[in-house]
């Protein structure tokens, strides 16, 4: 069941039947596509495994109810799955994390003072940092906003698709997108009028 | 702050060029969760019971209701007692 050579369909049917290795087949195959929405999604406070093993014990539960909904790709139906259960927790959290200068590595603040300077070039920083440093900034964010920006700017997602992901409209994930930006940008001048430094 | 957006995406571009984590399932993950989803499905004894359960119930429901389908054409709404034995009753109690 490796590769090109995976049925899913002949998979299910026997995870449906108790077949212990076909349900731990699936896990092995659908695992990559859970821990990336995951790991997009992740509350701070939480442990990207135990929300990975949530997600895949309400799939498991509700196998039977994919049967019903013909057309759908068995592998939107996950990520929709592990999209709402993230969603669920994010919004279990009661509090989101604050982002302080102080606490910032130093690439990661070189990132975030050229996001609130005018005229500075891009810094030498590493792509993790300012991946990092993304993360922490749409961690301030309300869940559904954090979702809409994650997927379309940092995963590329085309807004048909992020629509599919999360069942909303397409008209929707736009003005979401744009609410979302226009909390990006209050936020940063919040920063921008907290900064440390006076080169800004 | 006007120039946010821009420099958003720049940083986003840039963001996107970091490598990727590891997206293998850990050590004996699958067969973890794999073994404990099997667990939460009921076994085919559990279903088998619940099932026979079920036509106990049926059945029980079935008798009730012969009975009092039974039971209906005789019921007048008559007093408890006779008058006589009613009667019979209040004397001892006086007498007590």
């Amino acid at each position: 069941m490796n590769g090109d050579e995976f049925d899913v369909a002949q998979c299910l049917r026997r995870v449906r039947e108790q077949d212990l290795e076909a349900a731990r087949v699936l896990v092995e195959r659908l695992y990559p596509q859970i821990i990336r929405i995951v790991r997009s999604h992740l509350p701070a406070r939480a442990a990207e495994e135990d929300l990975a093993q949530e997600i895949f014990a309400k799939l498991f539960a509700r196998l039977d109810q994919y049967e019903q909904r013909r057309g759908v790709p068995f592998t939107h139906w996950v990520s929709r799955l592990a999209v709402r259960t993230c969603l669920d927790a994010l919004r279990a959290e009661r509090r989101r994390p604050e982002l302080r200068w102080a606490d910032l590595p130093d690439e990661q603040a070189e990132w975030l003072q050229f996001m609130l300077a005018d005229e500075t070039p891009p810094p030498e920083a590493s792509p993790t940092s300012a991946r990092e440093l993304l993360e922490k900034l749409l961690a301030q964010l309300p869940p559904a906003d954090r979702l809409i920006l994650h997927a379309l700017d940092l995963e590329e997602r085309p807004v048909k698709e992020v629509a599919a992901l999360t069942g909303w409209s397409v008209t929707l994930v736009k003005v979401r997108a744009f609410r979302a930006r226009r909390k990006l940008r209050k936020l940063a001048l919040v920063f921008k009028e907290n900064h440390p430094y006076e080169t800004l | 702050m006007k120039h946010f957006d821009q420099r958003w995406q720049i940083c986003a571009t840039h963001a996107r060029q970091a490598a990727r984590r590891d997206e293998e399932s850990p050590f004996g993950f699958a067969s973890r969760v794999a073994s404990r989803a099997r667990e939460a499905q009921p076994s085919p004894s559990d279903l088998i019971s619940a099932r026979q359960a079920l036509v106990w119930l049926g059945g029980a429901l079935a008798v009730l209701a012969l009975c009092a389908a039974l039971e209906l054409p005789h019921w007048h709404g008559e007093p408890p007692l006779q008058t006589g034995i009613e009667n019979a009753v209040a004397q001892l109690v006086w007498s007590l």
